[in-house]
């Protein structure tokens, strides 16, 4: 009867892939209210943050897939959020990546993307998988773009407006 | 290996069960949310279903990030969940909370949220040692702020509160006899 959620960790040669913890609150609450937020809803207040934080866990329960806290795999501070973001409203779920200031600039989006993308097909068994990336959001942009993405129509979402839907190649087309 | 939200704790009382949330509990929450009953909660019958959607994940993440949470409370006989009760602290409350809400007009009336509270305080003052909790209480919510007085709580005219329009009642160990 107690309830248990399962959030798998994953190990890549630079990064670990695990559950959100309370010790990552204060990187968070300051990555949603910089302005690097403002392509995902942001910049937003420290108890919106610790919502969408709490929130990260929870559509592991609601979804069984989701999103991790990326931490460095030797000090596991915590780099970014990455992973398959699948709130109500989305079209599909899709590979969604955010890398804090601090850890911007060393590929940390392109390895756990990756990683991501390896868990859908090979653990989910998905066939297919995609990006919302904002056309102003010129680094995220060039990271799908990098992973072989093609831009294929765009999403209208009622309040963070046009969303273009980037697809990965498929789950057996290999990878780029 | 797997990150869990272990150990939550169960707690049963003469006919209601209260756990941490699972997925099966989101309808009826859902409907909870996006209905008039929803009001005092951040909901209400203009809430699109998304906002319930993220309410019921952060409900809960909550349990991860502050190792205590609200819990569902269902029928015994059934597993029917029926309301939701336990304690609560987003980043913007002053202190820790004690919330509670109904979910369907026909579970109402029954001291089912009377029940699932004094479970919760006793949890949280005997388990947690906890030496104090709130409830914010809005002031048009008469019906929880009776069930306050009920639990043995009495109004703090002096706390913080999150939103001026609230009343803050504050419950102590030992207040709500069992």
């Amino acid at each position: 009867m107690t309830t248990t959620i399962s959030i798998p960790t994953i190990e890549t040669e630079r990064l670990r892939l695990r559950s959100p913890k309370p010790s990552d609150l204060d990187a968070y609450i300051a990555y949603r209210a910089s302005a690097r937020s403002r392509f995902v809803g942001g910049p937003n207040t420290a108890d919106e943050a610790f919502s969408m934080l709490c929130s990260i866990v929870g559509q592991w329960q609601l979804r069984g897939y989701g999103r991790w806290m990326v931490a460095q795999k030797d000090t596991d501070d915590p780099l970014g959020v990455v992973g398959i973001y699948h709130p109500l409203e989305w079209p599909e779920p899709e590979i969604g990546w955010t890398v804090f200031e601090h850890a911007e600039g060393k590929g940390v989006a392109y390895e756990a993307a990756l990683a991501t993308r390896d868990f859908a097909y090979r653990t989910l068994g998905w066939k297919t998988i995609v990006s919302l990336v904002a056309d102003e959001n010129q680094r995220s942009v060039a990271l799908a773009r990098r992973m072989g993405c093609k831009r294929e129509n765009v999403f209208q979402h009622s309040e963070f407006g046009d969303l273009p839907v980037w697809r990965h190649p498929g789950a057996e087309e290999g990878r780029p | 290996m797997n990150a869990h939200l272990a150990d939550t704790p169960v707690l049963e009382t003469e006919r209601l069960l209260l756990r941490a949330p699972q997925a099966g509990d989101y309808p009826a929450w859902r409907d909870f949310l996006c209905s008039a009953r929803g009001n005092f909660v951040g909901g209400g019958s203009d809430v699109d279903v998304g906002r319930a959607w993220r309410a019921f994940s952060a409900i809960t993440g909550h349990w991860t990030l502050r190792g205590f949470g609200m819990f569902v409370f269902s029928d015994r006989g059934s597993g029917q969940p029926l309301g939701a009760c336990g304690p609560w602290y987003p980043e913007d409350w002053p202190e820790r909370e004690i919330g509670w809400s109904v979910w369907h007009p026909s579970s109402e009336g029954n001291g089912y949220a009377q029940e699932a509270a004094r479970a919760v305080l006793s949890h949280v003052f005997s388990d947690l040692g906890w030496a104090t909790a709130v409830s914010y209480i809005d002031a048009a919510n008469i019906r929880s702020q009776n069930l306050a007085r009920r639990l043995g709580a009495a109004l703090d005219r002096t706390a913080s509160r999150p939103d001026p329009d609230d009343l803050v009642f504050r419950h102590r160990p030992g207040a709500a006899t069992p």
